[in-house]
């Protein structure tokens, strides 16, 4: 066992994976020399060379385009998309071909593909290095949508990711990478893939989250603990597509109260999905609304420190809305 | 500085006075030239009938007129080659080898067209011989194209990508992004850019303000040549020199072969926005009378010959229409399957309720 932070288990994870399978290799802007923009390619191009760790032009289409090209002829490519702020300009190939590969050619040309994404805000990034946008992602059947919450999962989901032959997007925290540390077992493991987690047991009412916005969803939790005596049980989705809706359900039926986190603008947000679910497949379980904390509707993340805190998910904010649930 | 125009390779005249090639070719392979564009025409004229007899549903792109270039590019490609091709370019199909009957199935939206009935009727793939299923956002198939050319490079493999498009998609940031990738990389890829003459309604003047598209070349490193797409034996000699470059690992070639859209953009298009005698002019110069005006003095053409090509096909397209209209189509719950490389069935189709925890007992 060692104690890894995220970044680490993310680089765990490349490095193992690409000495397990030569046909694994990464791509994108400043992997390689530099070692990528968080260092999460660290290492690779001293140990693999420059055929397996190419550092790519400032063209996030042609990063993901090639990769496609090179999965559907039979390579499993990890290309890094820098922030996922600049995504943008690869949306064709990501929304257009990699998820429409298998569909349209009837499973015969596929694309075993993963596309690691920076995401998330808090950092003070402004409007251009803070953004979420899992939800784009989401609404595009034939992705695989995974934004792992703990090292753990980053490295197993990561692992599971590269050999799965689905295009995946892994949504990395950029405020995880080294905020938290776990232990992580040296053992070669994986995470599955559609599969969500409780992370704290409870009776009363479920919280519903991923990614960073677990911790403050924890957090919350045992301050409703210690103020309340209520036991709220936490829910992490981790794979945002396709959903996981049987663990979330099952935890309403019991509690009969959801309250969904994500730090993703609010209108058709991943809670928006997850909060219909629950209402037409569990609301003779439901004892109150549903309700959601999320970012405000506007372009995410204002840059001035105020404005910022104003649209980002704090503890406070949850246990609100925690607390209101409660009392109806 | 003006970057200076490349010569035109090959000239097709509407008069007969075609330029003559100082290269010859084997005699079998020039026969062979001619007969794929004679079968190209005589497919998609057939498929057009087909369309206008509501035989099956959606559109078609037929490339009739630009028969040399989809024939010259594509002759003698390897199975192990991949074609990455636009919506203009089923007959890619033919060049590869895609058997007829599945071809004409995929056009009826059949479940034995390879893709089981999902893409629009010209968007043709097929997964044996490495045809890439197109989709309709235009220069997307050139980065693929590029990702199969870099694993092909990476693998060591000796296989090479033709990637096609029209002129319009050099408009489009992807139609540079792809070429600078593969020059950079230096990849076994071919980029065709079929300009003939419109995207849409839009004519190529009005698509950049360089006459010759093939200088575009210069800006990634790249050799580019420009070819009379009319002219058979011109487009296949210049494409088997980028083949071989990209073979020998020598990375990318950009290849321009102009040529001429007979009939609108697609079947429901009148093209009305063309002058007629533009038209009448590149039907003059019509690319299967200009291959045989070449092959007749050497006695490698005959009326007879053609005759008997032309019945041949015929049978050959008769049992392919008999085939897709026998074929079952897919079953509408079928659309579920193929989204990912498990199944959503369960998801879709049995959606539980959950019912409270307690029952309240009175």
């Amino acid at each position: 066992m060692a104690v890894m932070t995220y970044i680490d288990a993310i680089n765990a994870a490349l490095h193992e994976e690409m000495e397990r399978d030569p046909q694994v290799f990464v791509i994108g802007e400043d992997i390689g020399r530099m070692g990528g923009a968080f260092r999460a390619t660290k290492g690779l191009l001293d140990k693999f060379g420059s055929e397996r760790v190419i550092d790519s032009p400032l063209s996030e289409s042609a990063i993901i385009s090639s990769s496609i090209g090179a999965a559907m002829a039979g390579l499993r490519p990890v290309p890094e998309i820098q922030f996922v702020d600049f995504i943008t300009p690869a949306m064709d190939a990501i929304t257009q071909q990699a998820a429409k590969l298998r569909y349209r050619s009837a499973g015969t040309q596929t694309c075993p593909m993963t596309i690691r994404v920076c995401y998330g805000g808090g950092v003070g990034g402004g409007l251009y290095h803070s953004q979420s946008n899992t939800s784009w992602f989401v609404h595009c059947p034939g992705l695989v949508v995974v934004a792992p919450s703990t090292p753990y999962d980053a490295k197993g989901l990561l692992k599971a990711a590269i050999r799965d032959d689905n295009p995946v997007m892994f949504f990395e925290h950029k405020k995880l990478y080294r905020s938290i540390k776990e232990e992580i077992p040296d053992a070669d493991y994986t995470v599955p893939l559609l599969k969500a987690a409780i992370r704290r047991q409870g009776t009363d009412i479920t919280a519903i989250s991923y990614g960073y916005t677990l911790q403050p969803t924890l957090q919350a939790a045992e301050q409703m603990k210690k103020k309340h005596g209520i036991d709220v049980e936490v829910v992490d989705l981790r794979i945002l597509a396709p959903l996981d809706t049987d663990t979330f359900l099952e935890s309403v039926a019991k509690t009969s109260r959801a309250v969904i986190i994500h730090e993703d603008n609010r209108t058709l947000g991943i809670g928006a999905e997850v909060s219909a679910i629950i209402a037409e497949q569990a609301f003779d379980c439901l004892d109150a609304p549903i309700l959601r904390v999320t970012a405000p509707d506007v372009p995410l993340l204002p840059a001035a420190a105020e404005m910022e805190k104003f649209c980002v998910v704090s503890v406070e904010k949850i246990v609100t809305a925690l607390e209101r649930t409660m009392a109806h | 500085m003006m970057a200076t125009a490349n010569d035109l390779i090959g000239n097709v005249q509407p008069n007969g006075s075609d330029e003559q090639h100082s290269e010859r070719l084997d005699a079998t392979l020039l026969r062979r030239l001619y007969a794929y564009m004679l079968k190209c025409r005589i497919v998609e004229e057939r498929i057009r009938t087909l369309y206008r007899q509501g035989k099956f549903a959606g559109n078609y792109f037929a490339a009739v007129g630009q028969e040399a270039t989809s024939v010259g590019t594509t002759l003698d490609l390897l199975p192990e080659d991949t074609v990455a091709p636009s919506h203009r370019n089923f007959v890619a199909n033919i060049m590869k080898g895609t058997p007829l009957p599945l071809m004409f199935a995929h056009l009826y939206g059949r479940k034995a067209s390879p893709d089981q009935g999902r893409s629009a009727p010209a968007h043709c793939g097929y997964a044996p011989l490495n045809i890439i299923t197109p989709s309709s956002t235009i220069a997307a198939q050139l980065s693929i194209g590029t990702g199969i050319a870099l694993s092909n490079k990476m693998q060591h493999k000796q296989n090479v990508v033709v990637a096609l498009s029209g002129e319009g998609s050099t408009s489009l940031g992807s139609w540079h992004e792809a070429v600078n990738f593969a020059g950079v990389l230096k990849l076994p890829i071919i980029f065709v850019i079929e300009n003939n003459g419109y995207a849409e309604s839009l004519p190529a003047s009005m698509q950049t303000a360089v006459e010759d598209f093939s200088i575009k070349a210069q800006g990634y490193g790249i050799p580019g040549a420009r070819v009379d797409g009319n002219d058979v034996i011109a487009v296949y000699t210049s494409m088997r020199d980028a083949i071989d470059r990209a073979r020998s690992g020598a990375g990318a070639t950009l290849l321009e072969c102009k040529t001429y859209r007979w009939y609108g953009h697609s079947e429901i298009d009148g093209a009305k926005y063309r002058d007629p005698t533009e038209v009448e002019n590149w039907m003059s110069r019509d690319p299967i009378p200009a291959m045989e005006r070449r092959l007749k003095p050497d006695n490698l053409w005959s009326e007879q010959w053609k005759e008997e090509l032309t019945a041949g096909f015929n049978r050959e397209i008769d049992e392919a229409i008999a085939f897709a209209e026998r074929s079952p189509s897919p079953q509408g719950d079928e659309a579920l399957d193929h989204v990912y490389s498990f199944s959503i069935r369960e998801r879709e189709l049995d959606r539980k309720t959950w019912a409270p925890k307690y029952e309240l007992s009175i």
